[in-house]
């Protein structure tokens, strides 16, 4: 793999413009597209509210406020997807450089977030009701709003870049049978906002890429499954001092199928370490549906990775299959792992199942590889590789799997070379 | 003639507790020796603390590899110089394939003999030659370390990674436990196509039935963290008539009558 990178971005400093949002928004209004009132309203409801604090459940983990005052400069290296012959969408400091063009992709034109409302067609989730989801509709500057209608060739990879911070609505729909493979390159060093609407026809089977190598990011994805959908999402943190990723997955119909893996590979001191939350409502509301979770926490340095999995199976849903796994290689006392797998279950003919085990690198596993003569080092380098291997072993497009891979190892020889950066 | 291995009045355990009493025991190039003895005597120990493992103490003694003392070198610096050793107990590590450890592996150990790496084709060739003989097929090479593998199945596996990386000094800490007798001969043939002048094994095992395939040339009885009697092949047969209530103090289990397993 090859990695371009880029020049260190300044300190965030205090995020202030995230913290107050009113003064943001007056800041922006002349550049927002779309209707100024709805935004307006949308940003009333939220600062109504205002950010979660960690009174919100499903906050409990995450300290927004404190973690949108942390972090410091990272550098980033550009992934190189030009081995895969990706069409790009790049946003640099919530610009669109410049639309992606592949066959079977229409792109429309970014006029706001959509609200329920106006969603143009039933399948689109809105709900809940989520005061993130109110300041990116009142905020977003941008987005994709891509309608996909057959099988799509060439990955779609969506860049997210810059160092200001970007409120992005984006919106993917997969018409029936259509297929397609997504990657959310995030490089951003600055505060992001990015709420994705993703529904997903009958049969259609859509597979998402994530990386998140630095900066602040809240992501929300809504995702809807028709009868015989697939999603993937299999996604790698490998910095950034905040890494919220938050799903809900609602499969709707008979053989739906969802699946969401992450990798975490956390590091840092203080203020400059990682925090990755991936927090999850898989929803199954019809019988014959199914659903796979599995989160790997590499935590070294103050780094510290939290998991939240709910899975609801709704009263008429039999025979689903849903497993959770939770996993978390400890290479630090400083680091911290807080894992809540939870089931709902109002069926009663279903799988379901989680597990969760927190350790440290197996001492026995480092022997065994050093009495094959593999320094301490590299002993220690596969070991990590291994355990994350569990979750890039998920990515089946072969040329995509190898530019993780690649990125992996990177972060990984950053990581062992120097602990604690 | 120096010997391969000369292990002088070696006290070694975990802290707080003595495990190795005083072993003393040397293997001359080509020779192969076998360790007999009851359950907790400090068999896997020896082994352990000769290959490097962490967390025990070497409280006296000496233990010389090629001339080199062995409590100064690195578990790798160990695999280096020849030694190895096939797990009593191997590990599965998931989200590696046994192809890529096994390429790892033979590589860093050329490397650190200051040999060029073997490229890929060639190593293929020798991992594909050496597992067939070992009657593993393809496929083992292919999935993930130990992972889902039969108790057999790991102990062969150790095996090919000793035929990959053909050590001087092969340490087979019950190889024999958990392999069926189709499976016993095949290991036995692959540690045999080893046995050279120049090589050396010492083979822990319970059962007389392994050293039918593997013949040794000096049998030992080790108790208490002791070597407390050696011999010839014959004593291996009294032991399996006998037991070991006459050194072990009245333990009653005579050998091989423990369940084996892998
Ligand atoms: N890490 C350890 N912690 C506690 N006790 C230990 C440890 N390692 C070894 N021992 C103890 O030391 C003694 C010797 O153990 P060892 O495994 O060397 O015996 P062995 O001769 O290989 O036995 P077996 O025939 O059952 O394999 C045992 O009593 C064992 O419980
Ligand atoms: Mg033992």
């Amino acid at each position: 793999m090859r990695n371009i990178v880029a020049a260190p971005r300044p300190p965030l400093g205090d995020a202030k413009p995230m913290l107050d949002a009113q003064t943001h928004f007056e800041q922006i209004r002349d550049r927002l597209p779309g209707d100024l009132q709805a935004r307006a309203a949308h940003l009333a409801a939220a600062e109504a509210v205002g950010l979660p604090t960690r009174r919100v459940e499903s906050w409990h983990y995450t300290d927004l406020a404190r973690l949108l005052k942390s972090g410091q400069a990272t550098p980033v290296q550009a992934v190189d997807f030009s081995s895969v012959d990706a069409v790009l969408a790049h946003f640099e400091d919530g610009v669109l450089q410049a639309p992606p063009q592949a066959e079977g992709l229409e792109i429309a034109p970014f006029a706001g977030a959509i609200s329920s409302a106006e969603a143009p067609s039933s399948a689109y989730v809105m709900a809940p009701a989520h005061v993130m989801a109110d300041y990116n509709q009142a905020l977003a500057q941008n987005g994709l709003l891509a309608e996909i209608s057959g099988p799509l060739a060439p990955p779609l990879v969506v860049r997210t870049s810059g160092a200001e911070n970007v409120h992005l609505a984006h919106h993917i729909h997969l018409a029936a049978g259509a297929k397609a493979v997504l990657v959310d390159d995030h490089m951003a060093t600055g505060y992001a906002n990015v709420v994705w609407d993703i529904t997903l026809g009958e049969g259609a089977e859509l597979t998402v890429l994530r990386s998140q190598q630095a900066g602040h990011q809240v992501g929300l994805s809504r995702v809807s499954l028709a009868a015989g959908a697939r999603y993937k999402s299999v996604a790698m943190v490998s910095g950034g001092a905040l890494a919220r990723h938050e799903a809900h997955v609602t499969l709707k119909a008979a053989q739906a199928h969802a699946e969401l893996h992450s990798a975490v590979l956390g590091h840092g001191l203080s203020k400059a370490s990682t925090h990755a939350d991936f927090t999850y409502t898989i929803e199954h509301q019809a019988a014959d549906t199914s659903s796979n979770t599995s989160a790997y926490n590499v935590l070294d340095g103050h780094a510290r990775g939290v998991f939240q999995g709910k899975i609801i199976v709704r009263p008429d849903a039999q025979r689903v299959d849903a497993q959770m796994q939770t996993r978390a290689m400890m290479l630090s006392e400083g680091a911290e792992m807080d894992a809540k797998p939870e089931l709902e279950i109002y069926a009663d003919d279903v799988v379901c199942a989680h597990g969760s085990a927190i350790g440290e690198l197996d001492r026995d596993a480092l022997f065994f590889l050093r009495s094959r003569g593999l320094d301490e080092a590299t002993a220690r380098h596969l070991l990590v590789a291994a355990f994350l291997e569990q979750v890039t072993s998920h990515i089946d497009e072969t040329g995509l799997s190898e530019i993780m891979r690649g990125l992996v190892d990177t972060k990984i020889n950053a990581l062992l070379g120097n602990p604690s950066i | 003639m120096s010997a391969l291995l000369e292990i002088k009045q070696l006290h070694a355990g975990i802290p707080d507790k003595p495990i190795l009493n005083g072993l003393s025991l040397s293997i001359n190039p080509g020779e192969v020796h076998a360790i007999m003895g009851p359950n907790g005597s400090g068999k896997s120990t020896l082994s352990y603390v000769l290959s490097g493992k962490s967390g025990y103490e070497i409280n006296g003694g000496s233990m010389l590899f090629d001339g080199q003392e062995l409590a100064e070198m690195t578990p790798e610096a160990r695999a280096i110089a020849g030694l190895f050793l096939a797990f009593q107990y191997p590990l599965e590590i998931p989200g590696v394939t046994n192809m890529t450890f096994l390429k790892t592996s033979l590589n860093a150990i050329r490397r650190g003999r200051g040999e060029d790496e073997m490229d890929a084709a060639s190593f293929l060739r020798l991992a594909r030659a050496k597992s067939k003989a070992l009657g593993m097929d393809d496929d083992m090479l292919r999935r993930q370390l130990n992972v889902g593998f039969s108790g057999g199945e790991k102990k062969r596996n150790e095996i090919l990674q000793m035929a990959m990386l053909e050590p001087k000094l092969a340490i087979l800490d019950e190889t024999d436990s958990g392999l069926d007798i189709d499976a016993l001969k095949t290991v036995a043939e692959g540690v045999n196509a080893l046995r050279s002048p120049e090589r050396g094994m010492l083979v822990i095992t319970h059962y007389q039935r392994l050293l039918d395939f593997i013949k040794p040339d000096v049998v030992h009885v080790m108790a208490k963290g002791q070597i407390v009697k050696s011999g010839g092949p014959e004593l291996a047969l009294e032991l399996e008539k006998s037991g070991y209530a006459e050194y072990s103090g009245g333990t009653e289990a005579p050998a091989g009558g423990r369940e084996a397993h892998a």
